[in-house]
């Protein structure tokens, strides 16, 4: 059995290249629409990455697996900002902080996962949208994230969370 | 001609673990390593340091028994080694040669006189067969004497061999035994048969036929032999590099990923055998595992003197140790085909009229295939293979099948199934008109044993 993939379908929905602008379900301003049903892609990104993260190959089907992708890095990254007895409400400044940095788009130099990611980097309006809509989806994955690593305390992350930090998903990292 | 009534002697050794014990019996009398340390050649260090580790063993030792004595076991090495050096002066080699031999220990005391500098320890069996025959004469030797405390000549002995094992070995091993041993009687089984014939004791097993797949998975390798009517069919055995050992590696590694306290192997092996199970789907499990708390646990070590104790938290391994198999790409990176495929591919390799019997009776043993819901999970694994293919063919061809049944067996004694399968053959009254007894071997030689005949149990 290989790795999971996303069960979001990509019908009708907007496109930046190969990158599918799925909805979210989401209070952060953004251009993404409002999701019609509860699951949305960033509650499988946060399930599905502990199971993904011991997997070094993918095989993109779908443009929904590359929002997946996305999101499973982007929480690698999160968590490696995460400390063992860190509070809450520190660590939401971190991961604040971190959704709303400078940075790098799919397609542009620097980002490590350019052989997936076919971007129109030349249109400006476009890639301004996508801009906009993975900062929108940063700044909810970051929020969910914490919700499910704080569960248990308020006072210190799960260790059990923690110990995904130095698992590669893809052998790459944001 | 008292062996006639004695039970027969069943011996299983493996690669890792010999298992002892006599037919009839639910479970080996004996377990323990496959290693024998012996003296390292008159080492003149070895003498002085040498002495207090195997001292302490002595003594351990005379309250072991008169038998053990007599082999030498009892020996100190001190005095040993004072034997062997006037011998040395006299220049006697044979003499020399002849103590040595008796200076050694099996099993788990070997592993503790090797811990000294005075002995030094080997494996006599590599990969299921038979390396240094001298050293497991001895071993073969010290089972008998030290540990059955039997004499040979009044017993049958049932020993058991690897699939694809050459005949000479088995004449090299009829030689030790009649012999070095003079025993009354020899049967050499394939490990795989004997497991075949340990599942007949579950109650999903309703003919008792020798045709079916054994999954043998120990600490080192994992084995897929597919056996029908008593015959392994050699071309189409399958190796897998993962077993015991590689789950142990990777629960050690998920523990130090997490900081624990104690992320020693022995930690490691410990919690693989007592929280570890297979599940149905991981993500599903991680979930489950987010919804109750109870599925975390505790394992708590504590010290010879119970002053302190170490807890360990034990997570996500429970159920993503044993995943490995059917998921190897997780722990590994070379080796990425799960086991229900290569099972699937050992079956489709066999001759296509034993295949739906291949298919219908799979068969689980050794200690790696212990784990909770592994025949469940291997068995649905399989199965949506098997249908998927019939699917396509149904396809393709436009006929309705008939269908395959997969059914994976597993049972009370999958531990020791090889053991347990050569206990339960070597109990039966025929058991012995199937061995070659020391007559036979003095009338024709060795080569009798190339053949023994099959047993077609009823």
């Amino acid at each position: 059995m290989p790795a999971y993939h996303s069960t979001f379908l990509e019908d009708n929905e907007r496109m930046v290249g190969n990158f599918v602008l799925l909805p979210l379900n989401t209070k952060f301003r953004g251009p993404a629409y409002q999701a019609n049903s509860d699951y949305d892609i960033i509650d499988e990104c946060l399930d599905l990455f502990r199971a993904n993260s011991f997997f070094k190959n993918f095989e993109i089907r779908s443009a929904a697996d590359r929002v997946l992708i996305y999101g499973i890095l982007f929480i690698n990254r999160c968590l490696s900002q995460l400390k063992g007895g860190m509070g809450y409400v520190e660590a939401l400044k971190q991961i604040q902080g971190v959704a709303v940095e400078d940075f790098t788009l799919p397609g542009t130099v620097g980002f490590p996962l350019n052989s997936v990611y076919s971007m129109p980097v030349g249109d400006v309006g476009q890639m301004e949208m996508l801009k906009g809509y993975l900062q929108q989806f940063r700044q909810e994955l970051g929020m969910r994230l914490l919700e499910r690593v704080y569960a248990d305390s308020r006072e210190q992350p799960s260790k059990f969370w923690l110990a995904f930090t130095r698992r590669k998903f893809m052998n790459k990292s944001l | 001609m008292s062996y006639l009534n004695n039970h027969a002697v069943v011996m299983d050794n493996g690669t890792g673990l010999t298992k002892l014990g006599f037919a009839g019996n639910d479970s080996p009398s004996w377990i323990f390593p496959t290693a024998i340390a012996t003296a390292q050649p008159s080492n003149s260090s070895g003498k002085s340091t040498g002495g207090g580790n195997t001292s302490s063993q002595s003594q351990a030792n005379t309250s072991s028994g008169v038998i053990g004595s007599y082999f030498g076991n009892s020996t100190s090495a001190t005095s040993f080694n004072n034997f062997a050096s006037s011998l040395l002066l006299s220049n006697n080699l044979a003499g020399k040669r002849g103590t040595e031999d008796l200076d050694f220990y099996i099993g788990n005391e070997a592993l503790t006189a090797a811990q000294g500098p005075a002995y030094s320890l080997s494996y006599p069996i590599k990969h299921g067969q038979v390396e240094n025959w001298n050293h497991m004469e001895r071993f073969w030797e010290n089972s008998i004497f030290k540990y059955l405390r039997t004499e040979p000549e009044d017993h049958f002995f049932l020993l058991t061999e690897p699939p694809l094992n050459p005949p000479e070995n088995r004449e090299q091993v009829a030689e030790i035994f009649f012999e070095s041993f003079n025993c009354a009687g020899l049967y050499i089984a394939v490990q795989a048969v004997l497991a075949l014939a340990a599942s007949w004791t579950s109650s999903k097993v309703t003919d008792r036929s020798l045709t079916g797949t054994v999954i043998d998975s120990g600490d080192g390798v994992t084995h897929v032999i597919p056996v029908a009517e008593g015959y392994v069919i050699g071309s189409a055995i399958k190796n897998i590099p993962i077993a015991g050992r590689d789950i142990t590696l990777f629960i050690q590694s998920l523990l130090r990923e997490r900081g624990e306290v104690d992320t020693s192997l022995k930690t490691a092996e410990r919690i693989k055998q007592e929280y570890c199970y297979v599940c149905p789907d991981i993500v599903k499990e991680f979930n489950k595992f987010d919804r109750d708390v109870g599925k975390f646990s505790q394992f708590i070590i504590e010290n010879q003197g119970k002053t302190q104790k170490k807890i360990v938290d034990v997570g996500y391994e429970r159920f993503l140790a044993p995943e490995i198999f059917f998921n190897p790409e997780i722990a590994s990176s070379d080796f990425l085909t799960p086991l229900p495929t290569i099972v699937d591919h050992t079956i489709q390799a066999c001759p296509i009229d034993v295949r739906k019997g291949l298919y219908s009776n799979i068969v689980l043993s050794g200690g790696s295939t212990m784990f909770k819901d592994f025949g469940r999970r291997l068995q649905r694994d399989l199965r949506s293979i098997v249908n998927d293919r019939i699917a396509q063919s149904e396809l393709l061809s436009g006929t309705k099948s008939t269908g395959v049944d997969v059914q994976v067996i597993s049972h009370r004694r999958q531990r020791n199934a090889v053991w347990f399968g050569g206990s339960l053959l070597a109990q039966t009254a025929e058991f012995k008109s199937y061995c070659h007894t020391k007559r036979d071997y003095e009338e024709y030689g060795p080569e009798i044993v190339r053949n023994f005949s099959l047993f077609n149990m009823l």
